[in-house]
């Protein structure tokens, strides 16, 4: 009764997420904002520092590069990137958390932020200990084969060659348990009845080879992480995570049309600063880097990787729900699962 | 003949352009540079290439990359053969050979076996590359899943506990340790959090580049300036003589054995140049009849190591261009390039773009050919560096890794955990424990601990399950006689002796 309660919350988010989708390509949604701001008390005087808790090749690499160039871009103040991998972004986090609070470094973060406070509240909250400047991707997952695969074709012929192998089918899948890759197949299991061995990689070029080679049997990720296989016709999507169709991707069953009502999590990726950071500077951070969201360069970039399918942009206000909400989410999930919440 | 007009129709247009040449030439000396400077490395050359690649048009931006890959692997052996500073983690096998050979007055022979052995490796690499990318890289990712790279890694280990160690027992303890060391940290499977003392910078791990640093760059600092103190420091010899071709022609088996090692390495995606550098030389002293050698001075610890790892460049292009799978951080990068020119590397770059793909082949191609030229001429000017008093060469080395230590994520522990693994080495070094085998362990014993439990989950949890996969069980077996026959030796020498 209570999970219910709490996934039409849920829902009621996920359902403006795709109203604002809808309104989101006849204008950018911070054309609002004024186009140029005067600098307070002459901030930035010098390049400010963003801190990225991954490689520069993977996704939030390259988030982050994209962005510190549409900033750059808007605002002529250059950025310099410095990763910090490790820890499924601990690492990251403690380095930014020890640094000074003058708002000349900000911090790249994916919800992997949310989930780890949601099972430790002694790690930090993105929505209160940070200041969300601006979400910028946020995106959905999808369950894919190869295109070649002859034991299986679609979502329903998919679920009934699993039941029939009786816990031996194989997905890859990341590997942290309580993940939002994790937490989602735990819905699909849950609500279909199969059993299916998930199989850990924490690298993408392993898991998409895994799927291709044969080395399993699906493969769980977003479409933007694997387009190429997409566009190649190497992969295709048999369920997306959602409960309509993206236009895209509009042969491809949603949760909806498989008969499912959980609340899927979403992935998202996001830009912060310092609660203690000074507030005028928080406000000139918040109009670069929302303003930098709607820069040609930016929104190229998130085009190409089908960040664009869902209204991918949330300002403060909106970041700290969408982070509010999915830590609750992930909160109750764990406690059904068993994990300890502390 | 359709590879063969493919590639004279990429050499022209590589070498017809100015534009083309001036990038080309630029990458090979670039790479070579920051190959070769400790503290740095191709990876820092090529992320500060990285965003300007987008004023490159797309064979530009690819082709330099590609070449900087060829050009850098080899950079880091001179490093590792001068200073016992590896450029680059897959250039640290090479400094088990090179480094002594310096201090016995033959840092040219060694320079010029890497030379050579780099450009040998790497154009035969380039050359199956051309004629194969496509059947090669998916054949790889077919017959290679988690359970084959397990039995791979499993297979390194039991080879690698019979380099560098006094007895088959140190060996031995010397790998565990490096396995042990090598769990600290957030494990990659369940993400569990091991061994981090509330220190969340150990979450991530230690690092093996920094602790390869601090075992042979800070410890020979630390044995050489004992040695100045009690008045036993010998200044190495120098020396600019080559190899003769007839001495490298009396290591073809092993440059053979090397550039197949290094090609399978590179073409398995996540795997690379360093576990290829690494098999390549464990490889050369399992196959030796004088394995004592190793580890002294022994040119073909050299010529195994750097075949291997040059030959697994042009290999770890394969899974890249033909599937879109990077199988390092460099090739990641170049993913990087490609998007950058509205292009995702698989199977659609061949169709659509093959001009681009000929191109950065032939590059490559060259590109391992001019290591022969430009290395041996950089060769001959980098050797007078050992001519610097040690007085002022240890500090610079000193400031050298520790840039380089904290250069790799960032992090202060990541100094920290070299000076310890440097005053560590002093005295293990003296005690017949191998610095290798630890080193060996920490990079084999994350990609192992990943795999097997990738394995397990797909064998069901049924150790049987290794058996029904062919590739899996030979690799097992031949593990298993490794240790089976090592054991016999260190139990027949005991008692003959």
């Amino acid at each position: 009764m209570r999970r219910n309660k709490f996934l039409m919350t849920a829902g009621s988010m996920l359902a403006a997420t795709m109203f604002s989708a809808s309104s989101a390509y006849a204008a950018c949604a911070t054309d609002g904002l004024p186009g140029t701001m005067a600098k307070p008390g002459g901030f930035p005087e010098r390049s400010l520092a963003m801190i990225v808790p991954y490689g520069p090749a993977g996704g939030s690499g390259q988030v982050a590069q994209a962005m510190a160039q549409a900033v750059t871009e808007l605002t002529g103040v250059s950025i310099n990137r410095d990763h910090k991998p490790g820890g499924s972004g601990t690492v990251g986090m403690t380095a930014y958390l020890a640094m000074p609070t003058d708002g000349y470094t900000v911090l790249e973060h994916i919800d992997d932020a949310s989930s780890a406070h949601a099972l430790d509240s002694g790690r930090p909250n993105p929505a209160e200990d940070l200041i969300p400047l601006v979400i910028s991707q946020i995106t959905f997952s999808q369950i894919y084969i190869r295109t070649n695969e002859d034991r299986f074709t679609d979502w329903d012929s998919f679920v009934s060659w699993v039941k029939a192998q009786d816990g031996k089918a194989t997905i890859a899948n990341v590997s942290k348990e309580g993940s939002m890759e994790r937490i989602n197949m735990k819905y699909l299991t849950d609500s279909t009845g199969m059993k299916i061995q998930q199989i850990s990689f924490d690298k993408g070029a392993p898991r998409y080879g895994a799927l291709a080679g044969g080395q399993v049997d699906a493969l769980f990720e977003q479409p933007g992480d694997v387009r190429k296989f997409l566009d190649s016709g190497t992969f295709r999507p048999i369920l997306t995570l959602l409960h309509s169709r993206p236009g895209v991707f509009a042969d491809v069953p949603s949760l909806k049309d498989a008969g499912f009502d959980f609340e899927p999590l979403l992935r998202f990726r996001g830009f912060y600063v310092h609660k203690d950071a000074p507030a005028d500077r928080v406000e000139w951070l918040q109009w670069a880097f929302q303003k930098g969201f709607c820069e040609p360069s930016y929104q190229a970039f998130n085009e190409k990787k089908y960040m664009n399918l869902i209204e991918s942009y949330r300002d403060t206000a909106g970041g700290k729900e969408l982070i509010t909400g999915t830590i609750a989410q992930y909160r109750q999930v764990y406690k059904e699962l068993g994990l300890e919440v502390k | 003949m359709d590879a063969y007009a493919n590639f004279i129709n990429g050499t022209i247009t590589l070498f017809s352009d100015p534009m083309g040449i001036l990038i080309f030439f630029g990458g090979v000396v670039g790479g070579m540079l920051f190959g070769a400077i400790p503290g740095v490395s191709m990876l820092t050359l090529a992320a500060i290439l990285l965003p300007f690649t987008a004023h490159l048009s797309a064979e530009h931006g690819i082709m330099l990359f590609s070449v900087i890959y060829c050009t850098g692997v080899y950079g880091g052996a001179i490093t590792a053969i001068l200073f016992n500073i590896p450029g680059a983690p897959e250039n640290a096998p090479t400094a088990f050979d090179g480094y002594p050979m310096t201090k016995n007055g033959e840092a040219g022979r060694a320079v010029g076996a890497a030379v050579m052995c780099s450009a040998i490796g790497g154009t035969v690499a380039a050359v199956i590359m051309m004629l194969a990318t496509a059947p090669i890289a998916n054949w790889a990712i077919s017959a290679f899943g988690p359970p084959e790279i397990f039995a791979l890694v499993f297979f390194g280990l039991a080879v690698a506990a019979t380099v560098g160690a006094k007895t088959l027992w140190k060996g031995w303890l010397s790998i565990l340790v490096g396995l042990l060391i090598a769990v600290v940290g957030m494990d990659p499977v369940g993400g569990i959090e091991r061994y981090d003392f509330n220190m969340p910078y150990l979450l991530a791990g230690i690092h093996f580049i920094p602790t390869i640093l601090g075992f042979f760059a800070v410890s020979e600092i630390f044995i050489q300036a004992e040695k100045k103190a009690t008045g036993s420091f010998k200044a190495p010899k120098i020396s600019v003589d080559f190899p003769s071709v007839a001495e490298l022609l009396a290591h073809k088996v092993a440059v053979i054995r090397s550039i197949v090692i290094g090609f399978f390495c590179g073409v398995l995606p996540g795997i690379g140049a360093t576990l290829a550098a690494f098999m390549g030389y464990n490889e050369a002293v399992r196959w030796s009849k004088d394995k004592s050698q190793f580890g002294k001075g022994k040119l073909e610890g050299v010529i195994s190591s750097e075949t291997a790892n040059n030959a697994a460049t042009g290999a770890a292009m394969i899974p890249l261009l033909a599937l879109g799978l990077p199988g390092g951080a460099l090739t990641a990068m170049m993913v990087g390039v490609f998007q950058m020119h509205d292009m995702e590397p698989g199977p659609l770059v061949f169709l659509n773009s093959p001009d681009l793909v000929w191109v950065v082949f032939s590059a490559m191609f060259f590109a391992n050919l001019s290591i022969l030229l430009v290395g041996y001429l950089e060769t001959k000017t980098i050797i007078n560096l050992l001519r610097i008093p040690f007085q002022f060469l240890a500090p610079l080395i000193l400031l050298l890794a520790t840039v380089g230590a904290y250069a790799v994520r960032g992090l202060v522990i990541d100094v920290l955990v070299m000076f310890i693994a440097g005053a560590a080495g002093f005295f293990l070094r003296r005690s017949g424990y191998s610095l290798a085998g630890i080193v060996l362990g920490l990079i084999l014993g994350k990609i192992g601990e990943q795999t097997f439990a990738q394995a397990m989950q797909m064998l069901h949890f049924e150790w049987l399950g290794f058996l029904d996969r062919p590739v899996a069980s030979v690799l097992i077996a031949a593990a298993f006689l490794t240790i089976l026959s090592s054991i016999y030796s260190a139990f027949f020498k005991k008692h003959t002796q």
